[in-house]
């Protein structure tokens, strides 16, 4: 079983190390300090469960969880050191949660669960996991969070997922354009776009049949065919 | 001798009484006559009661009329002697009898003798009655204007039969005696009745006034209890102005802070706005020097500041009072020009102004209790935040394995924090000691983001001994790093700064997030409870201001007085 350790002490990744350590079966592949680390290397390494810690810099463990693809998506033990929702909300659905400091006894019952059934996780009673506030976005050589609410349209190229803000930015991010039509606001209307509605100017028809957005601030957005009709309707335009 | 100057002596002596009763009519307007309406035992009152009544006795043998070639004078003492013992007892009576007695005796004439007895007599007698009534318990007969006028009969009846038992030749006695005992009694009695029946309409009329406005004042006092001590603002002053509005039935009433009317209610509401600033000069004044300022539009002019068509023809700016004596804002009565101010409304308006000013001083008294508890409330909670503890323990765990000596260090900075906030007088401390409680507290956070965080603190040496209030300094790293550096994936950084400028200190924690949101709220609980206490106790010019520079820098500033504290 391969895992990962993210939380934002490094002292308390190091005594987590140290308590995994003797189960032979357990393989750290690394540790993270952030989320959009962990992003990264869950996405790079893939591994089989990941401890994450809930309160961590810029975007919790919970609101973590939202950005990572549910289909291929690690087994997650989270790590609290006192979290009262938290241990309610996990208490409630028996996800697996380590209180800190974590115990060798604790640490085997949770390992034990991870080797005996590969349970479905269901985080959906959690709100956070399901909504995305901001969106962590690369620049040269720091990530930049760009709210949900400022995103223009998103756009999926060759190179990458694209998301422009109402300022004219476009940022690359490691986010997948399903996951973000799921968790955040944006509508689909391209096989390749995701456009934020509110910052929408008009709808202009094509001579084609076709259709196409023009945002607030003159951004050209292609309609797909296929999805013309489920807008318009959403509209109220049909 | 006949029936004729009988009469006109009657006449002449009844004028020369009319006199005397138009004096003690215009004195009944004055405070001096305030003590004889009440039969009172105090000793200033029957030393008032002494002196004004022996005036009035002097008077009545001055007013008197000389009648056969000077020897005697028909006149009117025992007004003054009967009553000055009738209402202010025996002793009284008998001090004022003496007194007038005695200045009788210095005129002289065959009568001189006799008449001086008579007034010490007169008083002593209306003494007698008063101590008589006094002990059954009828004091309101002290009172009765035909009590006094029957008693005042009764003792010229007494004086003729003295003049004639004293004075010779008998003859010329007897002669004088039937001249002047009718005129003298008709204008005795009536003359005491008269008097007495004067200090009934003044007592009432006392009586009724300060009936109506007690009435008024408490009807006020009960309608605007409490309103002000939620808060000095435009909304509680406008519920106040209305009230003492219509109870006062004033032309216009105003509540103004130091700079800006709060509220306004009646006639000239159309251009005297709320909110807007102070325009008239009588009310700038009475806040600069704490005076009230009544400008009737006739001796000291009155003109509307905001519009030359104002109605409003008076006013009246009483200032409200608050800490050390210091104006804190004002109450405004106005008249329209078509009418007179009323004096009821003019001590109306500084009584209320008293009531203002001391529930808005409960009010703020009240509130910085709370604040108090609040702060006490979130220091407790500090104590406990179990986030924070089980972090510590975590990392101080994680530490034994490695570094011993470390872990140590961490669980000494530990202690010292837990025992800072669990022990610590929440009044002034030392700055020094207020640096050691940030340096416990940044001391585990060092450890726990040791890869992420760096701390500066440049503290002149002169200043670590100044007082400033305890939790001045920790509540505003915990924020800084809370809701800054801790939010930061790069490598956060704080600095802490103190310098003095003039008669003021200021603290400074400064990092390097640059993530503050100024919405409410957003600076975290402790930093604006900081703030809150600083401003309750040392006004709105101190406090926390923060500046911000996003994703840049966070900068807060605690300004607290420097005089204050050391």
């Amino acid at each position: 079983m391969t895992a990962l350790i993210v939380d934002d002490e490094p002292f308390a990744r190091r005594e987590l190390r140290r308590t995994l350590e003797p189960s032979k079966d357990i393989q750290i592949l690394g540790e993270c300090g952030n989320a959009i680390d962990a992003l990264t290397r869950i996405h790079v390494d893939k591994p089989d469960v990941v401890f994450l810690d809930i309160q961590m810099p810029q975007i919790t463990g919970i609101e973590m969880l939202g950005m990572l693809d549910p289909q291929t998506m690690p087994q997650i033990v989270f790590l609290t050191a006192y979290d009262e929702y938290a241990v309610r909300a996990f208490e409630k659905n028996a996800f697996d949660y380590l209180l800190k400091p974590v115990t060798a006894d604790r640490l085997e019952l949770t390992l034990e669960r991870l080797r005996n059934s590969f349970f479905r996780q269901d985080f959906s009673v959690l709100p956070e996991a399901n909504h995305l506030r901001q969106i962590p976005c690369f620049s040269q050589n720091s990530v930049i969070f760009v709210k949900a609410s400022d995103v223009e349209f998103v756009e999926a190229r060759s190179t990458g997922i694209y998301v422009s803000d109402t300022d004219g930015q476009e940022r690359p991010t490691a986010l997948r354009l399903n996951i973000l039509q799921q968790r955040t606001g944006l509508l689909r209307c391209h096989r390749q776009y995701l456009v934020n509605i509110d910052l929408v100017h008009k709808l202009q028809y094509l001579e084609s049949g076709l259709a196409e957005f023009v945002t607030q601030r003159g951004r050209v957005i292609p309609i797909s065919r296929r999805l013309l009709p489920e807008i318009k309707e959403r509209l109220g335009i049909s | 001798m006949n029936l004729q100057s009988i009469a006109s002596l009657s006449v002449l002596l009844l004028q020369q009484m009319c006199v005397y009763l138009v004096v003690a009519y215009a004195l009944s307007r004055t405070r001096l006559f305030i003590p004889l309406t009440r039969a009172s035992i105090r000793w200033p009152h029957r030393i008032a009661c002494y002196l004004i009544f022996s005036a009035f006795c002097i008077m009545g043998t001055l007013l008197g009329l000389p009648v056969v070639s000077g020897n005697a004078i028909a006149n009117t003492p025992a007004i003054g002697a009967v009553l000055g013992g009738l209402l202010g007892g025996p002793v009284v009576g008998l001090a004022v009898g003496i007194t007038g007695g005695l200045h009788r005796y210095t005129l002289g004439g065959s009568f001189g003798l006799a008449a001086s007895i008579d007034i010490v007599m007169q008083g002593l007698a209306g003494g007698l009655t008063h101590r008589y009534l006094i002990k059954r318990g009828k004091t309101r007969l002290l009172f009765s204007p035909l009590l006094a006028g029957g008693l005042t009969f009764v003792t010229i009846l007494i004086e003729l039969g003295i003049d004639l038992a004293l004075s010779r030749p008998f003859a010329e006695a007897l002669d004088i005696v039937t001249l002047i005992a009718l005129p003298e009694l008709i204008a005795n009695s009536a003359g005491a009745a008269v008097f007495v029946k004067i200090l009934l309409d003044r007592r009432d009329s006392i009586d009724r006034q300060s009936r109506a406005f007690s009435a008024k004042a408490l009807e006020i006092a009960a309608h605007v209890d409490g309103v002000l001590r939620d808060g000095f603002d435009q909304e509680n002053s406008m519920r106040v102005a209305r009230i003492i509005y219509e109870q006062t039935g004033v032309g216009a009433v105003a509540i103004t802070d130091r700079e800006k009317i709060l509220a306004f209610i009646g006639i000239g509401a159309d251009h005297h706005l709320t909110g807007t600033p102070i325009a008239s000069q009588h009310t700038l004044h009475a806040i600069s020097c704490n005076e009230v300022i009544f400008a009737d539009g006739n001796e000291v002019p009155f003109q509307c500041s905001l519009s030359p068509h104002c109605k409003l023809g008076s006013s009246l700016v009483i200032p409200l009072v608050g800490e050390n004596r210091q104006v804190i804002g004002t109450i405004k009565l106005y008249e329209p020009k078509t009418r007179i101010f009323s004096t009821i409304n003019r001590t109306l308006g500084e009584g209320i102004a008293k009531l203002l000013s001391s529930q808005i001083l409960d009010g703020r008294y009240e509130r910085q209790k709370s604040l108090l508890l609040e702060s006490e409330l979130k220091l407790l909670h500090a104590q406990v935040n179990p986030h924070f503890l089980f972090n510590t323990l975590n990392t101080i765990i994680a530490i034994t394995h490695d570094d011993p000596a470390k872990a140590r260090s961490l669980l000494s900075d530990l202690a010292v924090f837990l025992r800072k906030n669990l022990k610590r007088p929440t009044e002034d401390v030392v700055l020094s000691e207020e640096i050691e409680h940030t340096k416990a507290y940044l001391g585990i956070q060092l450890a726990r983001f040791e890869d992420r965080l760096s701390v500066e603190i440049d503290i002149p040496e002169p200043l670590l001994g100044v007082h400033v209030p305890a939790f001045t300094l920790q509540p505003l790293v915990e924020n800084a790093i809370k809701h800054g550096t801790g939010q930061m994936i790069r490598v956060g950084r704080i600095c802490i700064r103190a310098h003095q400028d003039g008669q003021a200190i200021f603290l400074v924690v400064e990092d390097n997030a640059g993530l503050y949101d100024p919405q409410p709220g957003g600076g975290g609980l402790g930093m604006n409870i900081v703030d809150r206490r600083i401003k309750n106790r040392y006004g709105e010019s101190f406090g926390v201001t923060m500046a911000c520079e996003r994703q840049v820098s966070t900068r807060a500033t605690v300004r607290i007085p420097m005089e204050a504290l050391t």
